[in-house]
């Protein structure tokens, strides 16, 4: 297999046209493609929110794909989501997913570095702008249950919430000005008693997802297609379902 | 049975939960009458939970109260405590993973339905499962696990228990997650759980009926 190109290929040496290229990205990813687009490529922004509900994740993004019309491809901004991807059907057009298992990867550059930062430090919470944005992090969850709670108890939630977590880690993607955010991810480390690191983000998924080439580290989906949990995996194998899971006796 | 004790678990009195629970044991109700209650009001709240009306704070807080009831009660049940045990459970969240409310919950409730659990705790090693499933001799494994990446780690741990010789004297449940009978498959369980009554069910499913 010939060597991957390190950096992305100018949109004139793109395979596609990109006005003919969409992408579908959740609010958080969205803030990591944005400013990497190619101005002519058509973009809808879904709710962060949705991630809570992996079922209704697939609805929503299953609604957008189908009237989609008029694109050769779809350019997921997602990873596996809670397998909120898996059973969606390309019926439009070719879909593209970065082949991850949430958007901590992409944000981090790749699957691998998802994976060293996770075997690491399981117990880190992430932050990028994207996140900041959309409210997810200690704070806003904080102050979104003192009005229900009351401060002494949203407190004793959070804390028992973060209780096996040791770090903050804020993502600097590159992507965005960063003190404002940085300044709210050290505030939030501060007020939970967690460490506070910065890791240094990579755009390489991104950049691949919108320029190519769609190799191992996608997952596409040709037209008539779904996207398959397998495709995922890390090695590509689930055995059937319905089968005991055992294949060695 | 008390309705006002469920009633509290299900609407987040966790204060008014756990007093009552002491005024029921000081006025002569059994611990296992009080349990039983904390387990409807948990089957309220993981209702609740299911149609999206309560979320993970809600199993927090419900978490909290059964743990402070269970400490409160579990010291008089000496004589119930010495009834035989339906089966032995080995509970941890896997490798790499640190999410544990939802496995807290399914330990309480295997608990209070007659289990004997030893609980690993979070980011439990594959060597540390197999290390406690030869010590303990459980009937049943069960691997918890939030995060999509946690699949792996769920196969990693049932092929090393296979790899050490002890896959056939467990079935072992997969729960926590977006799991269903494709991740089951993925990680070479025997079965997999949506909730912790899943969990309850699935063992007694497995010790009454006797483990292969």
């Amino acid at each position: 297999m010939a060597a991957l190109p390190r950096k992305p290929q100018a949109p004139s040496a793109f395979p596609y046209d990109p006005s003919r290229v969409k992408v579908i990205a959740c609010a958080t990813v969205i803030e990591e493609m944005a400013p990497r687009m190619p101005p002519e490529m058509a973009r809808e922004v879904l709710d962060f929110g949705l991630h809570y509900r992996p079922g209704g994740l697939t609805v929503a993004l299953q609604e957008v794909i189908d009237r989609s019309t008029g694109f050769d491809t779809l350019l997921l901004g997602y990873g596996l989501c809670s397998r909120g991807v898996v059973g969606l059907r390309a019926t439009t057009a070719r879909l593209v997913i970065p082949r991850v298992d949430d958007c901590i990867a992409i944000f981090l550059g790749s699957r691998g570095d998802y994976t060293e930062q996770h075997a690491q430090e399981p117990g880190t919470y992430y932050l990028t702008k994207g996140w900041i944005e959309a409210k997810d992090s200690p704070l806003d969850g904080l102050n979104d249950l003192v009005p229900k709670y009351g401060e002494a108890k949203a407190e004793r939630i959070m804390r028992i919430m973060l209780k096996n977590y040791t770090r903050i880690a804020f993502i600097d993607t590159g992507a965005y000005e960063l003190e404002h955010y940085r300044a709210y991810a050290q505030e939030n480390a501060r007020r939970f008693d967690l460490r506070y690191e910065e890791i240094a983000g990579k755009p390489g998924l991104v950049e691949k997802l919108l320029y190519g080439p769609w190799d191992g580290e996608c997952v596409v989906v040709e037209p008539g297609g779904t996207v398959e949990y397998e495709a995922f995996v890390a090695d590509g194998h689930v055995p059937a379902a319905g089968l005991p899971g055992l294949n060695r006796a | 049975m008390s309705q006002a004790l469920i009633d509290a678990i299900a609407e987040m009195e966790d204060e008014k939960a756990v007093r009552l629970a002491g005024e029921l044991l000081g006025g002569g109700e059994t611990p296992l009458a009080i349990l039983e209650d904390c387990k409807a009001g948990m089957a309220v709240v993981g209702d609740r939970f299911e149609r999206g009306e309560y979320f993970v704070p809600e199993l927090i807080l419900a978490g909290e109260m059964l743990k402070q009831i269970s400490d409160i009660v579990k010291p008089h049940l000496t004589q119930d405590g010495d009834a035989p045990k339906l089966g032995k459970v080995v509970l941890g969240t896997v490798a790499g993973d640190i999410h544990d409310i939802g496995k807290d919950i399914v330990n309480f409730m295997l608990d209070v339905n007659g289990f004997e659990v030893h609980d690993l705790g979070v980011d439990v090693s594959v060597d540390r499962f197999v290390e406690a499933v030869r010590a303990e001799r459980p009937d049943v494994v069960a691997l918890s696990g939030f995060l999509t990446l946690s699949y792996d780690a769920m196969r990693d741990t049932v092929a090393a228990l296979e790899e050490a010789g002890l896959r056939g004297s467990v079935k072992i449940m997969i729960g926590g997650g977006t799991v269903d009978d494709q991740v089951r498959a993925f990680a070479g369980a025997d079965a997999f759980g949506l909730n912790a009554m899943d969990a309850v069910n699935m063992a007694k499913s497995w010790t009454t009926a006797g483990v292969a």
